[in-house]
């Protein structure tokens, strides 16, 4: 029989509401299960257990009274270390904020919260949402609920794997190059990375500003789409979120055209790769759509374009870190300089640390137009790109990852290695595009494999119906017993 | 082209050791490799993108947030302010 | 400085705007709260959160850009200029760099009888920082960031001034220009607007420009002018001496009256400005800009030509009465009404009526005082109704309430009295009274004549005609 951490957000929902089940009953079966895969998985930084408690308990007194209940009434949620919640720890997986409380929530936060949602905790992640294996992370390492000798993807690690663990049925994560979707990948779970400016980012401790956006992670699409159509929406504290509400569109795949860009399917891309995806598109054509040959051609320069935005933007974002404020402070005896150069280089880790002296050096004197300037003009290229792909196609459809999910320590040594593993989803964050991942078989060894679909702006209808439309025809993901 | 790494890192206020600036170097010249694969572009020069612009915020105020949650997290703090090493004028 | 050198001077000021709220945020911006008692995770830089632009801010430069001639770019970003320093919450300043909000302006000054027209390079904004205190009995420092955030716009003069004299009154037809336009404070004491200096020498008749040195912190107007005497001098010497002068940003310090080195060009920072993303690209439509254009008043200077032109006062008064918005709106009211000599309205309201504002710390604004009444003030006196002495206790009364003049008159019973009879009876007295004064006017000492008459009016109580009571004294002594 099912167990209760194993349902989904919209099932739990239902539950609730016919009084099959309490809140409290719920939260108690979430935090169960986190105390007994954690020891295996290690998502978690914080579990707020209290917390979780009471907030079921209010929940519990609402339906007893016969209040209105928010659309996530009840249903536990695990949320990504980087997205600041009131009166509780906010890491970013870094020593450089490992005691830092937010006396604010952020926005996302404050919407979930109206809409009833009980938080268990907050996950870990790679060191302020930098690498793609949640190795980078200041605390512990998180384990692949597929096979705890492998990393679970990242950045948002801790968020995929406690949804694949069933600790919770979803979670936020954030994505700057892929770090919602690589990891869903990773863990065969749905992500969604949502059109730049779709979700509020107040509240998200800044890795690259023009590029971060927070994206839900489920097991079912239902319930990516229930999270996302919570957290959406403009946000005057954000002067680059969009008026923007979230309008499901027809489930209906005939006629539906999906492009498949030639550079998605080159050298790097492992072969047991390549080919789930293309079964997973020839799943869509057997349910109406139609495939076309689509050509991406600035996609080689993606990568670096993609670095050099994204490691100014820290540079900068991460400036504010000098152990005056808040966070980590270093040496205070010899001086203002000393307290700098100490509370940085001994509160950010190694990762961080060379984004930062990257960052640094593509913006210093001399070298901002041959650097940043052509990687922003590159950018503008890209999005062009795509906005001339999406006249021939509605949406495209291409891997997540090069591979599957590796072993633990096995790239730690090789930074550009590492790098290279972002080179099908930084394209989707360099346009402001929206982009869901979601699993579409495996390869010999059994590990989850991804399909990325990609949507023009706003369109993440389109990729959720898709998705769903998929979903139902494959008989839904699987969840791996643990 | 050599990375003069010692200077960055003093721009950005890192302290890297000495032993490991070359292994710095070696990295930021690998990453600055990849990117160097860029092609030349021309175009506007001043990065003004006027088809996405933002809205302006009325000029009404806010009640600011209380002192005691301002210095909540400072490592340091005195007599309601938070405290730095002593700045040279 | 001997006559051998030109100084060449460009000035870089920095307003705080009057907005309610801070540029990114929306916490009050007021001058002299408790200690951080007006901050918020925004401008604190706590992590994760983000940058508003007000509106406001961006309107009350424009204005400042029209007021000085300037093309407005009414599409334009926010840039961050990134330093280290505990004062700058963020680690970075949101300013603007390659596209300010104005540009290519101009500003017409007055120094002494010369009409000068100093060029503007540019207008941007950007906010402020924090403040960092130092107290004797902490071997650290404090900081406090009520200022952090708080708007300025940073007017940049083209190299244009000649003069310390020039460059004194340049900061003080913008702090001027500043308070007409009703977008700062303008008060240089509070810090509202801080200047920084740039000063190099040419010898007279060249024309390449010699190189420069920056003074930062020079925060008032004296202080412009000690300031830049002080550099012209000490470069001065150093070129005398055959040296040469180093690209260099020093210190003012005021009180000690000297300029200390704070770095030199090798250690020149590299702000590494880029677009903020937390900000987009902005436009002001072509008819907000016009809009804001319409409402910039009639300038200081250009009030000052017309006053000396149109009603002939002197450029001393004309210069004093336009220096006050409110002061100058009141005097173009009285004369708009018309019936009196506008030189008499410009008397009072820069003498008399300027006295009563002082001595109280109002502005005319906070008084009951109309044009209607202070010309109704001045028509008696030029009609004899009243006397200048009885005016004043008029003048008292009318900017405490809202009364006719006239009323005053009769109530207190001022009216001037001219005729003789009435004032035969004062005279009689006060030359009774006086055998000495009578004496001494008798042999010759006739400037007693006016303690006579001075004397004959408090006994009228500033009722009698003066002029009538001269002649009736000097009629009575002479047939005595």
């Amino acid at each position: 029989m099912k167990e209760l951490h194993q349902y989904s957000a919209t099932e739990l929902s239902a539950l609730l509401r016919e009084e099959k089940v309490s809140a409290t009953e719920i939260a108690k079966a979430s935090l169960a299960r986190i105390a007994a895969v954690e020891p295996t998985v290690d998502a978690y930084l914080t579990v707020t257990e209290e917390k979780a408690l009471a907030n079921a308990a209010a929940i519990d007194a609402k339906i007893a009274a016969g209040e209105e209940l928010g659309a996530l009434a009840g249903i536990p949620i695990a949320i990504k270390d980087n997205i600041c919640t009131k009166n509780v720890k906010t890491t970013c997986a870094s020593k450089m904020l490992g005691d830092f409380v937010p006396p604010y929530e952020a926005t996302v936060m404050e919407r979930l919260n109206k809409a009833g949602v009980v938080l268990t905790g907050k996950v870990n992640m790679d060191e302020f949402a930098m690498g793609g294996s949640c190795e980078n992370s200041f605390f512990k390492a998180t384990k692949n609920p597929w096979d705890p000798t492998r990393v679970p993807g990242g950045s948002s690690g801790g968020s995929a794997a406690a949804v694949a663990a069933c600790e919770v049925p979803f979670s936020l994560g954030s994505d700057t190059g892929g770090s919602v979707r690589c990891p869903a990948s990773f863990c065969g779970i749905v992500g969604l990375k949502p059109t730049y400016g779709a979700v509020s980012r107040y509240g998200v401790v800044a890795f690259a500003s023009s590029l971060d956006q927070i994206g839900p992670m489920a097991r079912t699409v239902d319930d990516v789409e229930l999270l996302f159509s919570t957290i959406c929406g403009r946000d005057p504290r954000d002067a680059t979120s969009h008026q923007y509400t979230y309008e499901k569109a027809a489930r209906d795949l005939k006629g539906l055209r999906v492009g498949l860009p030639k550079e998605y399917f080159g050298e790097g891309i492992t072969a047991e790769v390549k080919a789930a995806v293309l079964k997973g598109v020839k799943q869509l054509e057997a349910l109406g759509a139609s495939v076309v040959e689509i050509s991406l051609p600035s996609t080689d320069y993606a990568l670096s374009a993609y670095y050099i935005i994204s490691s100014a933007e820290a540079s900068s974002n991460l400036a504010r870190y000098d152990g005056v404020k808040y966070g980590y402070s270093g040496r205070r005896d010899a001086g203002l300089d000393e307290l700098y150069l100490t509370s940085r280089s001994e509160g950010f880790g190694p990762e961080v640390q060379r984004r930062i002296m990257l960052g640094t050096y593509v913006l210093s004197s001399g070298y901002y137009d041959a650097y940043y300037k052509r990687a922003k003009r590159l950018q503008q290229m890209i999005a062009a790109e795509f906005t001339e792909a999406f006249t021939k196609c509605d949406i495209i459809a291409t891997p997540v990852t090069p591979t599957t999910a590796f072993k633990l320590g096995e790239r730690c040594a090789d930074p550009v290695q590492m790098y290279a593993g972002d080179i099908c989803t930084v394209t989707v964050n360099i346009a402001g595009l929206p982009g869901l991942a979601m699993p579409c078989g495996y390869d010999a060894g059994g590990l989850p494999i991804g399909m990325q679909l990609i949507g023009p702006k706003f369109s993440e209808n389109r990729l959720i119906a898709v998705a769903k439309s998929y979903e139902t025809a494959v008989g839904g993901f699987a969840v791996k017993e643990m | 082209m050599k990375i003069d790494v010692r200077h960055i890192a003093k721009l950005a206020k890192l302290r890297i050791p000495d032993e490991k600036l070359g292994q710095m170097e070696k990295e930021l010249s690998s990453i600055v490799a990849m990117v160097e694969k860029l092609p030349e572009l021309t175009g506007s020069t001043n990065l003004l993108d006027p088809n996405n612009t933002m809205e302006l915020r009325k000029d009404e105020i806010v009640p600011s947030m209380p002192r005691e949650d301002i210095l909540k997290n400072a490592p340091k703090a005195a007599a309601g302010c938070f405290i730095v090493p002593k700045t040279v004028e | 400085m001997s006559n051998k050198y030109e100084v060449v001077i460009g000035l870089e000021v920095h307003a705080e705007l009057n907005t309610k709220t801070k540029i990114f945020c929306s916490c009050e911006n007021r001058f002299g709260a408790g200690v951080n008692s007006l901050c918020c995770p925004v401008c604190m830089a706590m992590p994760g959160t983000l940058p508003t632009l007000n509106e406001q801010v961006v309107e009350k430069a424009i204005k400042m850009g029209h007021a000085l001639g300037c093309k407005i770019n009414g599409t334009t970003k926010q840039d961050r200029k990134h330093y280290f320093y505990p004062d700058l919450t963020k680690a970075y300043q949101i300013s603007q760099f390659d596209v300010p909000l104005c540009e290519d302006g101009h500003l017409d000054i007055l120094v002494g009888d010369e009409l000068r027209t100093i060029g503007i390079t540019r207008i941007h904004i950007e906010e402020d920082a924090g403040k960092l205190i130092h107290d004797d009995g902490r071997d650290d420092t404090l900081c406090d960031y009520n200022r952090c955030g708080v708007p300025l716009i940073e007017i940049v003069s083209e190299p244009d001034l000649r003069s310390a004299e020039e460059a004194k009154a340049y900061l003080e037809t913008i702090t001027t220009i500043l308070l007409y336009l009703g977008v700062s404070d303008a008060k240089m004491q509070e810090g509202s607007v801080r200047c920084d200096v740039n000063v190099s020498l040419r010898p007279v008749g060249a024309k390449e420009f010699g190189t420069r040195c920056e003074m930062k912190n020079v925060n008032s107007f004296g202080a412009v002018y000690r300031a830049i005497c002080y550099e012209a001098e000490r470069q001065e010497k150093v070129l005398d001496a055959g040296g040469v002068i180093n690209q260099e940003t020093r210190r003012w310090d005021d009180p000690k009256g000297e300029s200390i080195l704070m770095r030199s060009k090798e250690d020149a920072q590299d702000y590494r400005y880029f677009p903020d993303p937390d900000l987009l690209t902005f436009i002001v439509s072509d008819e907000r800009i016009a809009a804001l254009k319409a409402m910039v008043p009639e300038l200081p200077t250009a009030r000052t030509l017309r006053y000396v032109s149109d009603y002939q006062l002197s450029r001393d008064d004309a210069s004093l009465l336009s220096l006050n918005k409110a002061r100058a709106d009141f005097f173009d009211s009285c004369v708009e009404l018309g019936g009196c000599e506008p030189k008499l309205i410009s008397n009072w309201i820069i003498g008399d009526i300027a006295k009563l504002l002082n001595e109280r710390r109002i502005e005319i604004a906070d008084t009951a005082l109309t044009p209607e009444h202070l010309v109704g003030m001045v028509k008696l006196i030029s009609n004899g109704t009243i006397s200048n002495t009885a005016a004043k206790t008029v003048l008292e009364e009318i900017i405490e309430k809202d009364i006719e003049p006239e009323t005053v008159v009769k109530e207190k019973g001022l009216a001037q009295i001219n005729d003789s009879s009435a004032l035969e009876a004062v005279v009689d007295k006060v030359l009774a009274a006086n055998e000495k004064a009578i004496a001494d006017y008798k042999s010759g000492k006739t400037n007693v004549l006016g303690f006579l008459v001075g004397q004959c009016m408090r006994e009228s109580k500033g009722q009698g005609n003066p002029n009538t009571l001269r002649d009736m004294v000097t009629g009575a002594i002479e047939k005595l």
